[in-house]
């Protein structure tokens, strides 16, 4: 088998971005190509990750579309939907057809315009996000997705004592990370008192608990060692990618707190790099609400079940923390457009693992995780990077 | 093998029907027990396509809430949306309307159907 290999990669800035999607897509790409030293003809697939451009933007069909944008025409491209995880999973397969040994050099990547700026208002857009809930059982009784995450952490706050005061502090972590992260869409501080005092968006989520909607793209090129090895770019390791579902609708769940598909992603990812949990030094996971943050480091075995919850207030999951998560300021301060999300945490863990993370640079990063979840907690994908693998 | 009168299999159509008739349909698997408010063409848990139509107890406990106040388009924000554990030996749970301030534990009925888009269960 091949060791996959990131080679190059390239991300817009996430925020509100008045341009079509090919040439909001053309800009990361033609960054990732280039960080890479990969021109056009050495690319021999496409992997795109967009979820709802039909919805959003009458706008389908899209893989060969944007791949003859930027020159690529010709090449088998292909597009991945699976609600928020949908770009990891574009690159999940991009992987396995490296280390299967089918192509050589890949472009993975991921697009979305989501803004009220841009797009769709927001009763609109929170139709379409709530269009991933089960449309017979779960859409129809009005749930949306702040909802979803909010039938999901109320549940661990009754089974764990999760406060309110633990949630506001992911996001003033988050947002703190944001800071230092000049791509973020919030490039600014918030507080405790500032989230509580944010309007309910869905219990017991305020707008300071959720992310916002956004509009961005990232790539990054895959090749296997031996092509990796004749570009410019330096490439971390492709360590391992696990993949798990879980039922949908959520009411048919064994356990709301657990996401289970994010354990057995991780399971998986952990097993095929031969690691566990202690030895990753830095993570980028789903924080859509700082719920979700809190249940995925559970998951993902950092914490023990229940004590996810005074992680971020008692700054183990900050930068200079015994696990820093979301140096990029996550979903919640560097925004989330939902195709691109999966791949843009990639573009961070690359860039903390050749230590040109700038001023958010978790130091001595050796092995990164990404956890990126789509719809009802059904879809999860856990990557892990690491440099010398 | 259901029970005599209920539809099998049981449809989404048959299932709203249901509602509409102040009744909770759901499914058992015959093999493994598992049971589900919310109709499917196989048992999640094994597999098995045999599984019967049964009628869910309409009283249970609420499971889990969130109070929607920014909602989808079709919706007016403010409602409540519960998943309510109904109590049976195969661990069925529906997602209801809660029109109560019932919390985590309490108990709660199903009293009457809303129907924005599609039937829906509403619990009190």
């Amino acid at each position: 088998m091949h060791q996959a290999r990131i080679v190059g990669v390239g991300m817009t800035n996430f925020g509100v971005h008045d341009q079509p999607l090919p040439e909001l897509f053309s800009s990361a790409a033609f960054d990732a190509m280039d960080d890479a030293g990969v021109d056009a003809p050495a690319i021999e697939s496409f992997y795109l990750g967009n979820a709802m451009g039909g919805q959003t933007e009458r706008d389908t069909h899209l893989a060969p579309t944007l791949a003859s944008h930027i020159g690529l025409a010709g090449i088998p491209c292909q597009r991945y939907e699976d609600a928020c995880a949908t770009s990891s999973n574009a690159f999940k397969h991009a992987v396995r057809a490296v280390e299967a040994g089918q192509h050589d050099v890949i472009l993975v990547g991921g697009v979305e315009r989501c803004t009220p700026t841009t797009g769709l208002d927001t009763p609109e857009m929170t139709s379409v996000f709530a269009s991933a809930s089960h449309r017979q059982y779960e859409q129809p009784t009005g749930l949306s997705f702040p909802g979803v995450f909010g039938l999901l952490t109320t549940r661990h706050m009754h089974e764990y004592g999760t406060t309110e005061e633990d949630l506001a502090a992911v996001a003033v972590k988050n947002h703190h990370h944001g800071t230092y992260n000049p791509r973020a869409q919030f490039g600014s501080e918030t507080t405790v008192e500032e989230v509580l005092e944010s309007p309910i968006v869905a219990s017991p989520f305020h707008l300071f608990d959720c992310c916002p909607f956004s509009d961005g793209a990232a790539a990054v090129v895959v090749a296997n060692e031996e092509a990796a090895a004749d570009f410019s770019g330096e490439s971390v390791a492709v360590s391992g990618v696990g993949h798990a579902t879980d039922t949908i609708p959520l009411a048919d769940k064994a356990d709301f707190t657990a996401t289970q598909s994010a354990r057995d992603a991780a399971n998986q990812a952990y097993e095929q790099a031969g690691v566990g949990p202690d030895d990753i030094d830095v993570v980028e996971l789903h924080d859509c609400f700082t719920g979700a943050e809190v249940l995925a480091i559970e998951a993902l075995g950092f914490f023990e079940d229940g004590e996810g919850g005074p992680a971020a207030a008692n700054g183990e999951t900050a930068l200079d923390g015994r696990i820093p998560v979301n140096p990029s300021g996550g979903l919640k301060a560097k925004g989330h457009p939902i195709g691109a999300t999966g791949v843009a945490q990639l573009v961070e863990l690359t860039e903390h693992l050749r230590g040109e993370a700038g001023e958010r640079q978790v130091e001595g990063a050796r092995r990164g995780l990404a956890h990126n979840l789509g719809g009802d907690a059904g879809t999860t994908i856990v990557s892990i990077l690491e440099v010398d693998a | 093998m259901s029970d005599a009168g209920l539809p099998d299999p049981l449809t989404h159509a048959e299932w709203t029907a249901g509602l509409r008739d102040g009744r909770l349909l759901g499914q058992r698997c015959v093999a493994c027990g598992n049971e589900t408010a919310a109709p499917k063409a196989a048992c999640n848990e094994c597999g098995s396509r045999e599984i019967e139509t049964v009628e869910l107890p309409t009283e249970g406990t609420v499971y889990t809430v969130t109070t929607i106040a920014v909602a989808p388009a079709a919706f007016e924000g403010g409602y409540r949306v519960a998943v309510v554990d109904l109590g049976t030996e195969g661990n069925a749970r529906v997602t209801a309307r809660l029109e109560a301030d019932a919390e985590i534990g309490d108990a709660v009925a199903f009293s009457d159907v809303l129907e924005v888009e599609e039937a829906v269960p509403v619990f009190r």
